[in-house]
């Protein structure tokens, strides 16, 4: 009955973290699905997020939650800086990526990762920070959650289906989608693709950054210049697992990710192993259903 | 497989060959400290050219070449310290376990183009690091370090990278002047032409993505050699991924000279400024900032940015 009760307590922490996963790939996954365009920094954006809602914490006593619209403003303005900065030469007057264009950003991308983890390390020295913030624990029976981990589940849930809502609903969601289906159509119909592109990625970095507030609600010691590295690649593969451009991708892929890891060390018995089954699981996903799983 | 004619050797080969010969007299010469300056030096430049050899001539950007340099490393480790061979067969040993991974990894990665090449080899390096952690025979997690009757042999250490480079420089030089350099030109620029055209690609690829594992493998094995050691989590930093690729880029991807060039524009600032700590981040901050600029405005790098605006570098660099 025990192993019942561990079982269970080990999968619903599972589906909190993959939550909270799903929403820090999210933005990838947008940027990926309007843009065509992977962002290998992206793990160092969401390193930027956690440390602003570091400095809001030591500052002005921010909860992280409270960080999270202060993040996904400073998000908005990183995304249309990185649009213009780096995309934009790329993508003008293009029909659709080319492989060329595609390794052109990867390398440029990973140029910014290298100056923005360095420049993290020389400013804010390779000492580990964290947020000191628990709300307590919801207890029932047997089964004991952290209040945290649920209140940014619900949040990282809400975001993904705001933004879902956002694109199907809204006319300017509607021509984002129209300008990740066929750019020379949009044109045709009176659409700006470069203020649409600038949006979309804007949109992108809005919610990466978001999701990097979130995130440090799990991480009460582990900000730290490098934490990039651990969830770029994990962003990387929830987007792959789900699809790049499905919406509700991110979140089955985020909550397959979390899962994994989470009831994976349980079987297994060691957390490292359990992270390298959840990596490799991206391989038989490519090989079998390039696509992702969502249909 | 034809080799080239010597009377076809351009000014680079010769400037190539040059150096290296160079460097191979004056070596018992130098002082020590400079020594280990040029063994780095090597060791960078032959993971520079392996990455060159995928990254370079394919244009499928590995962003997790580093796995074949730490697992070349335990391989060496783990061959001196449970069968007590000599640290060159260990070299040996750690090119034969980075070829062998190559293949296995490029079977299945290779299939992948672009961005999913890119993704699945840095996912596999990171498993690869976590799997590392729980073996008990690479020290379960706290990595393997040399019996210390293996000694600091700088000499020795200097000749093996030598060799290796200069074997690696001469095959990446006869790939690129044959069939099989026609081969991976036209994957480059169009893969699914290339298929029609009746080249297997897939066999190519694999070719040189194994090449590729054999010699990072033999370069982390003289890293490891030189560090007396490995310990994963500093075998297996992604950092040494990032910086080979910096190289290839500031050098010249898929160019005979740029990977050397770009190995001593990283490498040595990086060793120089490394003395005072406050200018070892800037430093990475810079080489960052030229990536990025290489990339997105003079894609050729340094030696393909030479060949492009000056007419009479054209014939002489390659």
């Amino acid at each position: 009955m025990a192993d019942v009760a561990l079982f269970l307590t080990d999968l619903a922490l599972g589906l909190l973290l993959g939550c909270v996963f799903a929403v820090v790939a999210h933005g990838l996954n947008l940027i990926w699905g309007v843009a065509k365009v992977v962002n290998v920094a992206h793990g160092e954006f969401i390193m930027l997020a956690a440390y602003g809602a570091y400095f809001l914490n030591v500052s002005f006593g921010f909860n992280p939650l409270l960080s999270v619209p202060v993040d996904a403003a400073i998000g908005l303005a990183a995304g249309v800086g990185f649009y213009f900065g780096f995309l934009h030469r790329e993508l003008r007057g293009k029909e659709s990526m080319g492989l060329q264009s595609e390794m052109v950003t990867l390398v440029a991308t990973f140029g910014l990762s290298l100056v923005l983890i360095n420049a993290a390390q020389t400013l804010w020295t390779t000492t580990v920070v964290g947020i000191p913030w628990s709300p307590g624990s919801l207890v029932y029976g047997p089964f004991q959650l952290p209040l945290g981990g649920l209140y940014v589940a619900f949040l990282s849930v809400a975001i993904i289906a705001l933004s879902h809502v956002f694109l199907s609903k809204t006319y300017l969601g509607n021509a984002i989608r129209a300008y990740s289906q066929d750019i020379p159509a949009t044109q045709l119909v009176g659409i700006s693709p470069t203020f649409i592109a600038a949006i979309g990625t804007a949109l992108g970095f809005c919610i990466t950054m978001a999701g990097g507030a979130l995130l440090t609600v799990w991480l009460p010691t582990g900000i730290r210049p490098a934490m990039g590295n651990l969830y770029a690649p994990i962003s990387f593969v929830i987007v792959v697992l789900g699809g790049p451009g499905k919406m509700w991708g991110s979140l089955v892929g985020g909550l397959t990710l979390g899962v994994i890891i989470n009831v994976g060390q349980l079987f297994v018995g060691s957390l490292s192993v359990a992270y390298a089954i959840a990596f490799l699981v991206l391989i038989p996903v490519l090989l079998l259903r390039p696509e992702g799983i969502l249909r | 497989m034809r080799l080239p004619a010597i009377r076809s050797f351009g000014p680079t080969v010769w400037g190539i060959g040059l150096f290296l010969i160079l460097l191979a007299g004056s070596a018992p010469r130098i002082p020590v400290f400079l020594l280990t300056l040029v063994i780095g030096l090597l060791i960078w430049a032959t993971l520079a050219y392996s990455l060159n050899l995928i990254t370079g001539l394919t244009g499928y950007v590995s962003f997790g070449h580093v796995v074949f340099m730490a697992l070349g490393g335990y391989a060496l480790a783990f061959g001196i310290g449970t069968w007590n061979l000599h640290p060159v067969a260990g070299v040996a040993f750690g090119a034969v376990v980075g070829a062998a991974l190559a293949l296995g990894i490029g079977v299945v990665t290779l299939r992948f183009r672009g961005v999913y090449f890119a993704i699945a080899t840095l996912v596999v390096a990171i498993a690869a690091l976590y799997i590392v952690l729980e073996v008990k025979e690479l020290g379960d997690g706290q990595g393997l370090y040399l019996p210390s009757s293996v000694g600091f042999q700088p000499l020795a250490m200097f000749y093996t990278i030598w060799v290796i480079l200069a074997i690696e420089i001469g095959l990446t030089y006869i790939i690129t002047h044959g069939r099989i350099g026609y081969g991976l030109r036209s994957i480059k620029s169009d893969e699914d032409a290339a298929s029609t055209l009746g080249i297997n690609a897939a066999q190519l690829k694999l070719f040189v993505y194994t090449l590729s594992g054999l010699f990072a493998g033999a370069a982390g094995g003289v890293y490891a050699w030189n560090v007396s050691g490995a310990s994963p989590y500093q075998a297996f930093d992604l950092g040494f991924s990032l910086q080979m690729l910096a190289m290839i880029v500031i050098g010249g991807m898929g160019t005979l000279l740029g990977p050397l060039i770009g190995t001593v524009a990283v490498y040595l600032p990086s060793q120089i400024f490394l003395t005072i700590p406050v200018l070892g981040g800037l430093q990475a901050i810079v080489i960052g900032i030229v990536v990025v600029v290489i990339a997105l405005f003079v894609p050729g790098g340094i030696v393909g940015t030479l060949q492009k605006y000056i007419p009479e570098f054209r014939g002489i660099l390659e």
